[in-house]
């Protein structure tokens, strides 16, 4: 009888101190940092759209920068940006101070794969296709700098450890359609009204599906010297099927979530290449100079951009030599080089690329826009008056440098600019394209260096150096984790490698 | 009190007469341990060669009856035996006991859970180190008192200011993970127990209070630490009193420290570019320095132009900016008992100030320990309160060394308050951004605060119910508050060189709660003797951080966030860990000379998921006394003792922190931009089905004692397999995720370690010990991610996890070479690893310059795989020279100071072979033929410049040496006062003073003219940056005196 109440009383202390034991180990819910199901959608789109024009005004622009004949540095940074300057692949690939366009681009896809798959489950057809559009616009981008990449395997976590890789080419086309069925999703989305955490296009679902196609028109312009022409026509097609055309004057696709002035919430390009919280000028904008090649085009064509680009040096303009071969020559000093202009250089007033700390990001501009247009017209791809696609395009440029509309005509009349005088209609449009896109857009100018060659800007002067950087070697990360789908891709070099839709 | 003699005072006064006299007479006296005076009861004191014996009383009296010229002999368990030959007119001999912690027959080690066990029934390695040897070199941080001390512990140091880090491992690396625990202890580091407790963190405790730290090495002796003991142990013993009179003691050390082998830099040209002077340029691209007057920096705005002597001084003019630090510790300690109860009582204040101008760390340390008898019921606690103040300038100031010309003139910058200084930032014309801002003006207004507190104490029950059953309720707290403040002071000029004035006010609390109940069972059955443990502990572990920070301050005269404009910024973040344990083990003893032990212990974790959160694991050792088993070496006089010992273990592990199952959200890139959120997940993929990781671990080992113990020996073998390890792997990131929470990652070390340790001379006046000890660990990465595939992965810069070569390795970018066949690793030519220690000729191309590989090559290991340290200890009579040694060879390091060196043409080989074009032709180099041989290069490089040198300065190989070293780490010469100064007074028992030094000399690797391979950036591997200020050396004086 005894036994069998000890046992009992035992028995329950046992199960009490169990459970409580239970209790005392459950402490391992984060406090900190809310879990996926605590947020709504609308607090994580804007987080992946700034995420991705970061990397698009930042370090894409950055590479296309200095890669696309814009952007030298002065002797006293003649030590920075090195590898850039050198075309040095393997320091470039490297984790350590190489350049991850790799790892933050799927990073970037994969915040809108997770956005993508919460909306899909939720029925909302508006965040689908929009992350759709951007996860496109974003595997378009690697493939430019990579060629083969992984598409189908992609963005799905350990259920992919090591992705298999795809061609560039079958990438492109997959990315076009996840455009393509973006476009559809938004537009079959019910009116949403002004959404503030559509940063890009507050909720406009038509100014999205322009977007989309644009995207899809800049993936064909690609392809120009691929030789599948049938394919372009046929994606030419569907987007006239489509019907909401392409970002036109005034329609641009800038990022403005409300920057502001503290340190971090600026500007990014500001912040980076312009002046600091307090108004300082910060590091790169000390040493980031134009290079004597795009100074001598503007000059040659009596450019008003020039001046609101940057600022003259005992009046005149001077750039200097990309790769600094002449590291002590004191005509390459800082004080002898052209900065790039902003307000403190303008008595204050907006100018170039600087306005004001909170001005918006851009990830694609309407004048980039009209020129894939005129282009896409000299061909005879789409329809419309090529000339008034380039006309409007160069308005468009003027407008956000703030060059005075009214100094366009001038301009224009130029035999150097007038489009009816070029005996190479294309060569003009790019030269244009070049002219406008410069720091802004800059991918683009070598990305259409390397499917045109134009315009002609000198390559690296840096010494022992032969040839252009065509792609980037697939980063280090890549290698020690999928190591042998690397090197299924074959040779994996810069300097001889091309993207596929590289021709020559 | 007697006037006390010490023995040889006796000796020296009677040898002559000791053949005249014979027959028994009486002899008396006492006995005291060395160190503290205390008199000692329980020595047995015998007459050598007969059976005459007794043991001395309470108050250490003895008295026997012996002849002239027989030798008495004075023994106790643990203490050197001392030996008197009794001379004519000897009625008096006292003798002073020293502590021997290096005889094995009878060492008492701190076992597991700080339950003392005699080390013969150990089947693991553990070793001793005394408070004597701990504090040789008079550190402040006691674990670098440790410092090659230990065979198979390394240490080094990190970020060498007034307070600098510590990394410490034993045994080699085990886990893949770096990220500290909640308690900011390094998953490789080993456990620290204080008295029973486990603490975080020693780094702080006063070195002089500490009795004695037993290392347990390896998972083995710390099995039943499960966890946390992975990685073995140190057991820390702090002083308690001693039934008898109270003792005082007072010391004082007094260190100065100066800063020492900074990188060799050259001194033939100066600033400027292009072979021209240029008197506003700090890089050395001018022309050769000429010994003429030239102007200097910007006119001053009172019309002055400084001018400059262009020429390099015969001092380094680097060394300037250093000052010499200045480190004063005081400590006082009173101790002491009766019959039922003990206590020690210390403070101790230690000033530093640091080899920068103003920094400085103070620290106050206050313990009390005591312990008091309740019949059956012991009690013992303490109490230890530390206050540490530090107040720092972080990297900057002296960044500029290493680029600045030869000719800088520090003085010239120093008043940089003053607007005619050229120091002054309107004035001086380096630029904003910059890392060669004037350092003064540096250290001034940027400055890393904290004020650190911790408190920690214990409390300790033992019952005893009956003689063979007892139990034991420990409980420990440990408490740390760090409130700190990062701020920059705002400087606004009329040029470009402004700084904008930021604020990081925070705070970091800590707290953690661990309780024992442990009941202990003794029994013995005829010849087998057994001992059961069974126990329970729990723990929990909080830490809560916050901050309040602003970018854009106001004024530079309020550091204040609230002085700002722009958004406050800061955070908060809250932390807890949970933890129980039921543990046990088993002591099965035969004849006092064979010993089986069975340990077992279960853990309940709540940092894993409910499902996963329990696990057990075993552990098995075995010694055997065969110097007492076997008659044959029982009788061999030669053999004092012979141990054989071994074991198996598997611990569990888990060194995921809280929280990192699921995947959580925060804001970045700048958001919350007011009312707009945005969150981003993390991109490591969590996984909630981790499980704990295992480490498999066998041990063999031998001991023995030769010559009376004169000469003893300790060897081991050791092999560890830690495998499924928590391993945050790099996965692919086209998988969308940066890598992945997976159990997988496995790691073997292979160690050998053997300690060598004799008295070469030991009679009463003339002792010389020198003791070896040695450690060589095989480690090798077995697996990073098999199911990815994952071959290797970045660690930190260069430094790279590749499987099957060491943890870690070095990875550069190098020189294409001829490799004469070497290519020890010939793989692909995608192939990304390549074997190549800079074996080959370089490369060059047509026109005379080096090819740069396109692969980089693995240089080696850069955790040196061999270890060892050499002690030595001269005493004669009342002086005594300690001198501790440290050698570690057979890796590699590497420097960030290079490349920069290279850029601004400091380094001296930009100017070994002189400047300009077609200078020099590329020593060894050849040019590759059509066909694919090498012919010897005769073209010289295009242009020795900046350009060139500057591109040399990137190809990474050139910032690596070998970091094998030989350094006299801790040298200690003291002079204890004789008996006969301090006879006649009643105050002073004991007094010494003495001279200390630490890193005294160093011996590198021919090839190394970067620095002290000892000392690394941050919690790296062989990694030194200009960020870190130079090594230093130091040596001062101390002084000791006991009442």
């Amino acid at each position: 009888m005894r036994t069998i109440r000890y046992t009992v009383i035992l028995l329950m202390i046992a199960v009490t101190s169990l459970s409580s034991c239970k209790k005392f180990l459950d402490v391992n819910e984060n406090p900190n940092e809310p879990g996926a199901p605590t947020l709504p959608l609308a607090a994580k789109f804007p987080a992946a759209l700034v995420s991705t024009v970061n990397q698009e005004t930042l370090q894409l622009n950055q590479i296309g920068a200095f890669f696309g004949g814009y952007w030298g540095t002065n002797n006293q940074g003649s030590s920075s940006f090195f590898d850039l300057k050198t075309y040095n692949g393997p320091a470039i690939r490297n984790q350590r101070g190489g350049i991850p366009v790799w790892e933050n681009g799927y990073n970037n896809i994969l915040y809108f794969q997770l956005i993508k798959e919460e909306a899909i489950a939720d029925g909302d057809a508006f965040y689908a296709g929009a992350s759709k559009i951007m996860q496109g616009m974003l595997f378009l981008r690697l493939v430019d700098v990579y060629n083969n990449i992984p598409f189908d395997e992609a963005v799905k976590g350990t259920e992919f450890n090591a992705p298999r890789y795809e061609d560039g080419k079958a990438v492109y086309q997959k990315a076009v359609n996840l455009i393509s069925e973006g476009i559809n999703d938004v537009k079959s989305s019910p009116e949403i009204g002004v959404r503030a955490d559509d940063i890009l296009f507050k909720g406009n679902r038509t100014l999205w599906a322009k977007f989309g196609n644009t995207l899809k028109l800049r993936a064909l312009i690609r392809q120009s010297q691929a030789g599948d022409q049938a394919y372009i026509e046929s994606e030419l097609s569907k987007i006239g099927q489509e019907g909401s055309g392409y970002l036109g004057t005034g329609d641009n696709a800038y990022v403005d979530p409300g920057y502001q002035n503290s340190a971090g919430k600026l500007n990014p390009f500001w912040e980076n290449y312009y002046r600091n919280v307090q108004g300082d000028q910060v590091a790169n904008h000390h040493i980031i100079r134009p290079t004597e090649y795009l100074i001598e085009q503007y000059l040659l064509r009596n450019d008003p951009r020039l001046e609101k680009l940057y600022v003259p040096v005992a009046g005149t303009y001077q750039g200097v030599l990309f790769g600094n071969p002449d590291a002590g020559n004191p005509e390459y000093d800082e004080s002898n080089t052209s900065a790039l202009r902003g307000p403190a250089e303008s008595s204050g007033s907006p100018s170039g690329l600087f306005k004001r700390y909170n001005q918006p990001s851009v990830l694609l501009s309407s004048f980039e826009s009209l020129f894939l247009q005129a282009e896409a017209a000299q061909r005879g791809w789409i329809s419309g008056n090529a000339k008034n696609y380039y006309e409007n395009a160069i308005q468009e440029s003027f407008a956000y440098l703030q060059v005075p509309a009214s100094e366009f005509a001038a301009y224009n009349g130029q035999a150097a600019v007038n489009f009816d005088n070029a005996s190479n209609k294309i060569e003009r449009i790019i030269e244009q394209k070049w002219l406008a896109l410069n720091s802004i857009s800059s991918m683009e100018a070598w990305n259409d260096f390397r499917r045109l060659g134009m315009p002609d800007f000198p390559g690296t002067a840096a010494s022992g150096i032969n040839g252009r950087p065509l792609r980037f070697m697939y980063p280090e990360t890549e290698r020690g984790t999928n190591g042998e789908n690397v090197a299924a891709q074959g040779s994996d070099l810069m300097l001889q490698d091309r993207v596929w839709w590289d021709k020559d | 009190m007697h006037i006390r003699k010490l023995l040889l005072f006796s000796i020296l006064f009677f040898t002559l007469e000791a053949s005249l006299a014979t027959g028994l007479r009486p002899i008396e006296g006492r006995v005291y341990e060395q160190g503290n005076g205390l008199p000692m009861e329980g020595v047995n004191i015998s007459v050598k060669g007969t059976n005459v014996n007794t043991v001395s009383g309470q108050d250490g009296r003895y008295r026997l009856n012996a002849e002239v010229g027989q030798v008495l002999v004075f023994a106790f368990v643990g203490y050197v035996p001392q030996e008197v030959t009794v001379s004519v007119n000897t009625s008096n001999i006292d003798v002073e006991m020293r502590i021997d912690n290096r005889e094995l027959t009878e060492v008492v080690i701190t076992g597991a859970l700080g339950i003392k066990r005699p080390s013969r029934e150990v089947g693991a390695s553990a070793e001793v180190v005394g408070n004597e040897s701990l504090n040789q070199g008079k550190t402040v941080n006691p674990l670098f008192g440790l410092t090659s001390k230990v065979a198979g512990l390394r240490i080094n140091m990190y970020d060498s200011k007034v307070d600098p880090a510590v990394q410490i491992t034993l045994r080699g690396t085990r886990s893949l993970q770096r990220t500290a625990g909640i308690d900011g202890r390094n998953p490789n580091a080993p456990l620290y127990v204080v008295d029973g407790i486990p603490v975080p963190d020693i780094s702080r405790l006063n070195p002089n209070d500490i009795e004695s730290i037993t290392v347990l090495k390896g998972a083995n002796a710390a099995a039943l630490y499960g966890s946390e003991g992975v990685n073995g142990a140190l057991m820390i013993t702090t002083k308690t009193g001693r039934r008898g009179r109270g003792l005082v003691s007072y010391s004082n050390t007094t260190t100065f420290s100066d800063a020492y082998m900074l990188p060799e830099a050259q001194r033939i040209y100066g600033q400027g570019s292009n072979g021209n002077y240029d008197p506003q340029s700090f890089e050395s691209w001018g022309d050769a320095f000429d010994g003429t007057m030239r102007p200097w920096g910007p006119v001053l705005p009172n019309g002055t132009q400084p001018e400059l002597l262009y020429a390099a001084p015969s001092s380094d003019r680097r060394l300037d900016l250093f000052q010499t630090g200045i480190n004063v510790q005081n400590n006082l300690s009173f101790s002491g008992g009766d019959d039922n109860s003990t206590y020690y009582l210390s403070a101790q204040h230690v000033h530093q100030n640091g080899i920068i101008p103003e920094d400085k760390n103070n620290r106050m340390n206050l313990r009390f320990n005591g312990t008091r008898r309740f019949g059956k019921l012991k009690s013992s606690y303490n109490i230890n309160y530390v206050q540490n103040k530090k107040d720092i300038t972080p990297d900057g100031p002296w960044i500029g060394a290493y680029r600045m010309p030869a000719n800088f003139d520090y003085d010239m910058i120093r008043d940089w308050e003053n607007p005619n200084s050229p120091g002054n930032l309107n004035n001086y014309f380096i630029p904003n951004g910059s890392w060669l801002r004037n350092p003064y003006f540096l250290i001034d207004n940027i400055r890393d605060e904290s004020n650190q507190q911790i408190i920690n104490g214990k409390i300790d029950l033992d019952y005893e119910f009956t003689t063979w059953f007892s139990a034991l309720y420990r409980v420990g707290l440990y408490s740390l508050n760090d409130q700190t403040r990062s701020s920059v002071r705002k400087f606004q000029t009329n040029r470009a060189n402004n700084t904008v004035g930021t604020i990081d006010d925070g705070s970091n609390n800590y707290q953690r709660f661990n309780s024992d109940l442990i009941l202990k069972f003794n029994k013995e059955f005829g010849d087998f003797s057994t001992r059961l443990l069974l126990g329970q502990n729990l723990r929990t572990d909080y830490r809560k951080s916050h901050n309040i920070s602003a970018g854009n301050l106001l004024y530079p005269d309020i550091l204040n966030p609230d002085s700002r404009v722009g958004e406050l910024g800061g955070g908060a973040a809250l932390t807890q860990q949970r933890s129980l344990a039921a543990y046990g083990e088993f002591v099965l003893g035969y004849k006092d000379y064979a010993y089986l032990t069975v340990t077992g212990r279960n853990d309940w974790v709540s940092t894993l998921s409910p499902e996963n959160n329990s696990y057990f694991y075993p552990g098995v050792s075995a010694s055997f006394i065969a110097s007492d088993a076997i008659e044959a070496i029982k009788n061999t006089p030669q053999i004092s003792f012979l141990k054989l010992y071994s074991s198996w273990n598997r611990t569990g592990n888990v060194t995921l922190t809280p929280y990192q199952l699921n995947n959580s959200y925060s804001q970045t890139n700048g958001f919350p931009f007011g009312n707009l959120a945005g969150f981003l997940p993390d991109l490591v993929n969590p996984n909630p089905n981790i499980e704990p990781e295992f480490v498999t671990s066998f041990e063999a080992g031998i001991q023995f004692g030769l010559f009376n113990n004169r000469l003893n020996f300790d060897g081991a073998y050791v092999f560890s397999d830690s495998e499924g390890q928590i391993f945050n792997a790099p996965v692919s990131t086209a998988s969308g995720y940066n890598s992945a929470y997976v159990n997988s990652g496995r790691l073997t070390n292979n160690i050998i370690e053997l300690s060598l340790d004799g008295d070469i001379i030991r009679n009463t006046d003339f002792r010389w010990n020198v003791g070896v000890n040695f450690a060589y660990n095989k480690n090798i990465v077995k697996e990073l991610y098999a199911d990815a595939d994952t071959r290797y992965k970045a660690n930190f810069r260069q430094s790279y996890t590749f499987v099957g070569e060491q943890y870690p390795s070095l990875w550069m970018s190098d020189y294409e070479r001829d490799y004469q066949g070497e290519l020890s690793d010939a793989s692909t030519e995608n192939d990304p690893i390549y074997i190549n220690p800079k074996k080959g000729n370089v490369v060059v191309d047509e026109n005379g310059n080096p090819i740069k590989a396109t692969n980089n090559v693995i240089l080696g290991t850069l955790i040196p795989p061999y270890l060892m340290g050499l002690s030595t200890q001269f005493e004669y009579r009342n002086f005594s020279i300690g001198a501790q040694f440290d050698a570690r060879w057979g890796a590699w390091m590497y420097s960030e100071v290079v490349p920069v060196m290279y850029e601004v043409g400091t380094h001296p080989q930009t100017a070994l072979y002189g400047r300009g074009e077609n200078a020099f032709v590329w020593p060894n180099s050849v040019v590759k033929n059509a066909d694919g041989t090498y012919s010897p290069n005769t073209t010289p490089v295009s242009n020795s410049n900046k350009e060139f040198w500057n591109a040399q300065g990137k190809i990474q190989s050139n910032t690596a040496v070998k970091s094998d070293f030989l350094k006299l780490r801790e040298l200690n010469i003291s002079y204890n006062l004789p008996a006969s100064l301090l006879a006649g007074q009643n105050l002073i028992r004991e007094a010494s003073i003495g001279l200390v030094g630490t890193n005294l000399f160093i011996i590198r690797h021919k090839d190394n003219d970067i620095g002290d391979p000892e000392y690394l950036y941050n919690n790296t591997d062989g990694y030194s940056s200009f960020r870190q200020i130079p090594p230093m050396r130091t040596f001062g004086f101390s002084l000791n005196v006991a009442f």
